[in-house]
């Protein structure tokens, strides 16, 4: 720019400042004002939007599908149209040179005008860049993938949960629904292993968090566990882990007290009452009936794990659960540790392989499937000659 | 009486002097999207402010760093908010600065006699970018890490300094402690202090030149 530019320049601006404002305050009081509408938004994008929920890293999960902030996606996206053998002229040479061209723009423009008008070549060159950002990040939301949903469990009561799911599917067909132990009775390649009480007072207070977890992430396979991380071969997280780990704590160390609403039990019946999927029969299947009759285990096909399951799946469908007929239902007979002989000319083993299930519990499948086995609450409730305990009849 | 007080410090202080040169002083006449460089400024400072709140809880371990932050927004009390305010500020810093930069270039206002302004501007500019960066693994959940993993990556790929540009970045070949314990540095010292000096200059020249006019027709 020469000095004859530089003068005329200044000459306009020095008449727009005599026709302009104060900065203080006409300056300062739109700046306040927006700045203060910024952070009533602020305000109102943490208290009602909130920041989202994430898992803790998990180096081992390598599914995870990688998501920068926001503001990265352009580039992310812009990535997948460069080849792979040059790569590089995507990732460092293109952002490299924008980054150059940005920090010294006032020196590669050389055009001294200001009105857009007579920058027609800066404003579109401008005009396709900032299009282009903004076309590559709606791409980038639109083409990614949704995370798969995984369980979040934050407070103690929800790992406590969490956690007692986990442990019913994954650990309680050797270890026992109470951690008990004893003889391992119907896992392929530990028939017959006799296993110790994991929730003794012992093993709890010499035991810290890190151990346990170590143990079910990495397995003890001299004695036969086998490793349930996924860095080691496993299928769970570091997070559903770390509720196992919180389950057993929270439940058998006699130092921890476990908080109220952690507490999961299955509600007791009352005479006359009909229990029903909902409430009942899917709790004591998922406590002692699913790790073992659930997809990949040796159980003759038949699965626990809903309502439908119970009902029809199995080699010997249709015999499993006689509507309105317990004692012909070799559900019951298993519980009863009756001999049956199945379809395919085997014999059925007692359930629970190890030990017998609660008598209030067997007495339980066999008011259900008396009852004709009622799905929801309200079918049950239906049926029953009484009503349910007063805490269950505040539910609709 | 407090025109004893002012009067004594202004003595000292030079008071009068400062109100002439910063506040008192005419610019043109503008419109409302020279409001976006103090947005952008006022961002900084609550970014500021709830940072410094919350590096009192926040605790940079990959075993601690996830739980600290749990306990922040579960425990403390109005640390959701906090946390809740730096989280959107952040995004929105980037936003706002961004059209900064934009409103700045389309009204041609990086020209003479403001090209260090714009220098530093874009400097700053890619200094909020790289607060988010590396403000974006600190919470060390699974888009965090998967995010920087990949980002590092991104920045490996660099013909010749790649492998070491990555191995800076991460402070070896993996993700690790290390990792988490150089972005909350960078995070909470280097480039704030880079952001601070630099806002430094670019409000010196800012006042030593005045605001830039909206441009007429024949300019």
């Amino acid at each position: 720019m020469n000095e004859e530019l530089k003068k005329k320049y200044h000459a306009k601006y020095t008449a727009a400042k005599q026709k302009g404002v104060k900065f203080w305050p006409d300056i300062i009081y739109k700046d306040l004002l927006v700045s203060f509408a910024l952070f009533i938004l602020l305000i109102g994008l943490a208290a009602f939007v909130g920041v989202a929920a994430e898992p803790k890293a998990d180096p081992n999960d390598t599914a995870y599908i990688p998501r920068p902030e926001w503001y990265f996606l352009f580039l992310f996206e812009a990535l997948k149209f460069v080849p792979g053998a040059i790569e590089w002229v995507g990732t460092a040479l293109i952002p490299g040179i924008a980054v150059l061209a940005l920090i010294a723009l006032p020196f590669l423009d050389k055009n001294p005008s200001r009105y857009w008008k007579n920058r027609k070549i800066a404003i579109s060159v401008m005009s396709v860049i900032v299009l282009g950002i903004v076309g590559l990040t709606i791409r980038a939301v639109i083409t990614t993938p949704e995370q798969e949903e995984t369980t979040l469990a934050g407070s103690i009561a929800e790992q406590v949960v969490q956690g007692q799911d986990l442990y019913s599917i994954y650990c309680a067909e050797c270890h026992q629904p109470e951690g008990e132990g004893g003889e391992v009775v119907g896992v392929e390649g530990l028939e017959g292993t006799f296993i110790k009480p994991i929730s003794s007072q012992d093993e709890m207070w010499t035991r810290t968090d890190q151990t346990l977890f170590n143990i079910i992430d990495m397995g003890q396979q001299d004695l036969g566990m086998p490793p349930y991380g996924l860095g080691y071969g496993g299928e769970l997280q570091r997070a559903e882990i770390e509720s196992i780990v919180t389950f057993m704590r929270y439940t058998w160390d006699e130092r921890a007290e476990i908080p109220e609403d952690a507490i999961v039990g299955i509600p007791a019946l009352v005479e006359g009452e009909v229990p029903s999927y909902e409430v009942h029969i899917s709790a004591v299947a998922k406590r002692y009936c699913v790790s073992c009759h659930r997809e990949g285990k040796e159980n003759n096909e038949y699965l626990m794990g809903s309502y439908d399951e119970i009902l029809n799946t199995g080699i010997n469908a249709g015999k499993n659960v006689i509507a309105g007929d317990p004692d012909a239902s070799y559900l019951m007979q298993t519980l009863h540790r009756q001999t049956v002989i199945g379809s395919d000319s085997n014999e059925i083993g007692a359930m629970p392989p190890s030990k017998d299930l609660k008598t209030e519990y067997i007495d339980m499948f066999a008011r259900w499937i008396e009852a004709g086995m009622p799905e929801t609450a309200a079918e049950a409730a239906a049926l029953s000659t009484v009503a349910a305990p007063a805490e269950e009849t505040a539910e609709p | 009486m407090f025109e004893k007080i002012f009067q004594w410090l202004d003595e000292r202080l030079g008071l009068e002097a400062i109100y002439g040169a910063v506040l008192d002083r005419k610019v043109p006449k503008v419109n409302w999207w020279f409001t976006l460089g103090s947005a952008s400024l006022f961002l900084f400072v609550m970014q500021g402010i709830t940072g410094i709140f919350l590096t009192m809880y926040y605790v940079p371990s990959p075993d601690k760093a996830y739980d600290s932050i749990q306990y922040i927004m579960n425990g403390v009390a109005f640390g959701w908010l906090i946390r809740g305010i730096h989280h959107w500020g952040a995004s929105l810093m980037v936003l706002i600065v961004f059209l900064h930069m934009l409103r700045t270039f389309f009204y041609g206002a990086y020209k003479y006699p403001r090209e260090i302004t714009w220098l530093t501007g874009s400097l700053l500019l890619l200094l909020t970018l790289g607060m988010g960066f590396t403000g974006y693994l600190l919470p060390w959940n699974q888009r965090a890490y998967w995010a920087t993993t990949v980002g590092t990556e991104i920045a490996g790929t660099v013909p010749g300094i790649g492998d070491f540009i990555l191995r800076a970045l991460r402070g070896g070949s993996d993700l690790s402690a290390v990792t988490l314990a150089r972005f909350f540095s960078a995070h909470i010292w280097l480039l704030p202090l880079g952001i601070v000096l630099l806002i430094s200059v670019h409000m010196y020249l800012i006042i030593r030149l005045g605001i830039s006019n909206v441009p007429g027709e024949d300019e």
